[in-house]
């Protein structure tokens, strides 16, 4: 069988006939991985330009809207945005950490961005808890509707980004990563900066405005 | 691109952090002075857009490295603005015009029978926390229930 396709095999035919030989590849000239992550964060920001789309049409439309400063927590979610932009350049310097193949900076900055995740959304959990004590449900109003539409499909977007961490930091304690193979690394991070990048939308629409 | 080239073209993590953080307080500081000095709609808002569009573009250009991208990422992510344009562009103006408008607050609770507002949206619910800020345009007709 082996040899039968030997025989067949385009590059050692032009071989024998002395012609050059292509490493062709029919791929995107970009990691697989890395191509399928974009393509994906495209679709998401697309789903996140429909709720705020819906959210700007249905304010606009209207005759009058409360004031998010009066009904929200500003300054405690202020703080929240802190913590998010913080995990995210912690996430990078565990990038940086995985290209130079430092296992324990990977653990070390990694860790950190999982405990920056992680507090986002006990600070998130908490601002519901508080809200829903206060009586402030979905199905009092359309304000409340779409901020828990808004605020809580992207607290699930960070719920799934702190478990895809956990599973990269668990990988890398197995020394999975080296200074050559990080793409597992810089995948996780390209989610977890799309993820803060929305909230840094989100903050200023929802809250802010 | 190879992990070699990449490494190549270097930024500062920590001098594009210090940027996020500065303009993240000064993104809260306009959006609190403009509601309390009642500034105008345009202006308040157009200066949390500014802040905020910065804040995504430094997040996007440098961590995640967009700016070192080829031109396979690039053209997977950068028709996406257009595109939420096209969806802005055909949705605003069913509520661009006033005429079109609804003449009550999305959420209010109305009588079935004749149709006229028993609660306003505003009314419905109160925060223990309320503290009413110098109010805007857009919440003095809220505060007055006069529509658009």
């Amino acid at each position: 069988m082996s040899e039968a396709l030997a025989v067949h095999d385009p590059a050692l035919e032009a071989h024998a006939h002395h012609h050059p030989i292509y490493d062709y590849d029919s791929g995107p000239p970009v990691e697989r991985g890395k191509f399928a992550i974009w393509l994906f964060l495209a679709t998401e920001v697309m789903f996140f330009s429909g709720l705020i789309g819906a959210y700007i049409v249905l304010r606009s439309a209207s005759s009058s809207w409360p004031d998010p400063q009066e009904r929200l927590a500003v300054d405690i979610t202020a703080l929240n945005t802190f913590i998010l932009i913080t995990s995210s350049w912690l996430m990078v310097k565990a990038l940086l950490a995985s290209r130079k193949g430092d296992r324990g900076g990977i653990l070390r900055w990694l860790g950190a961005t999982i405990v920056g995740g992680s507090i986002f959304v006990g600070i998130q959990v908490y601002e519901y808890v508080q809200l829903v004590k206060e009586g402030a449900l979905p199905k009092v109003d359309i304000f409340w509707s779409t901020f828990y539409v808004m605020t809580g499909f992207h607290g699930s977007h960070v719920v799934v980004g702190v478990i895809w961490l956990i599973c990269v930091w668990f990988g890398a304690l197995r020394g999975r990563y080296t200074a050559r193979n990080n793409l597992g690394v810089e995948l996780a991070g390209l989610y977890w900066h799309f993820v803060d990048l929305v909230w840094v939308l989100l903050f200023t629409i929802v809250y802010l405005f | 691109m190879s992990h070699d080239e990449h490494d190549s073209k270097h930024f500062n993590p920590e001098k594009v952090f210090l940027y996020l953080f500065l303009f993240t307080i000064a993104e809260v500081g306009w959006g609190i002075a403009g509601k309390n000095f009642a500034w105008n709609r345009p202006m308040l808002w157009g200066g949390l857009l500014f802040f905020a569009t910065l804040k995504g573009w430094l997040i996007a250009v440098y961590f995640m490295h967009l700016k070192f991208e080829g031109w396979v990422v690039k053209s997977l992510i950068l028709p996406t603005p257009f595109l939420i344009l096209v969806i802005f562009g055909y949705v605003m103006p069913d509520v661009a015009d006033k005429e079109t408008r609804l003449v009550h607050p999305v959420g209010s609770m109305l009588d079935p029978e004749t149709g006229k507002i028993i609660e306003h949206m505003h009314d419905g619910w109160q925060s223990p926390h309320h503290k009413p800020h110098k109010s805007t345009s857009e919440h003095v007709e809220a505060e007055s229930g006069v529509p658009h």
